[in-house]
């Protein structure tokens, strides 16, 4: 159940990573391209931390219940982060810092998938 | 305030980095001590004093405070240098992992590259603010 979906957020975050250094190369500040998909990843991320809290609820959770909440709020916190400073720091280090935001998104995913799966 | 400020253009690349790092390593280390202290009460500590150093950079690097930044990069080297080599000498001292054991092995030695790279953009600002 949170395996399809968290899979397709990494690969979205990955999006959000390479459209990120596409515009930083490119010297442009932040467009309506990268807002949009930070948009979509927040949607999907909140989405998923429904799913998984669901899960956890109905003792479906792989046990370190603490650290699945840690991970699935520390990712939902972080795109709006991300677009805040995108919109504050109109030069190319605004998609600068939303590439280091969807890589740490992408690993955190990462990082709970492993966990529910109990690989790790 | 006639220094450049540090917290503005690539700056802010690395105060991001360090934010991640601060919230990474501080929600590890708080669920590390809150649920299994008393396995290895000396790596969830030096986890928790990493978090620490990250959330004071993270803060003076956003806020243009030179100084506490540079402390807290020579503490964050020091740091991951002599725990990441004491991990080494002595795997038994650290049977959890800490951010900075094998030299930030388990996050793809960004802990070691970072205090560097940080160092570098304080000291290269600082060259520029004088000229």
């Amino acid at each position: 159940m949170i395996g399809p979906l968290a899979t397709g957020l990494i690969v979205l975050s990955l999006v959000v990573v390479v459209s990120g250094i596409v515009t930083t190369v490119r010297d442009r500040p932040m467009g309506t391209v990268l807002l949009a998909l930070l948009g979509v990843l927040e949607v999907g991320l909140l989405v998923q931390a429904g799913f998984a809290i669901a899960g956890v609820i109905r003792g479906e959770g792989p046990g370190e219940t603490a650290t699945v909440i840690g991970y699935l709020a520390g990712t939902a916190v972080i795109p709006p982060a991300a677009a805040f400073w995108g919109l504050g720091e109109r030069s190319r280090w605004g998609p600068a810092v939303i590439v280091v935001a969807g890589f740490a998104v992408c690993v955190m995913i990462g990082r709970l998938l492993q966990l529910w799966q109990g690989t790790a | 305030m006639s220094e450049p400020a540090i917290g503005t253009g690539p700056g802010r690349a690395l105060v991001a980095v360090y934010g991640v790092f601060a919230l990474a390593a501080g929600a590890r280390a708080a669920v590390q001590i809150a649920t299994r202290f008393d396995q290895a009460p000396l790596a969830y500590l030096l986890s928790a004093f990493a978090s620490a150093v990250y959330i004071v950079l993270t803060v003076a690097l956003a806020r243009g405070s030179r100084r506490p930044a540079l402390a807290a990069c020579g503490i964050e080297l020091a740091g991951v240098l002599v725990v990441g080599t004491l991990s080494m000498l002595d795997p038994e001292a650290f049977p959890r992992a800490t951010v900075w054991s094998g030299y930030g092995s388990g996050y793809v030695f960004i802990p070691l590259v970072l205090p560097i790279l940080g160092l570098y953009w304080l000291l290269s600002r600082k060259q520029r603010g004088g000229s």
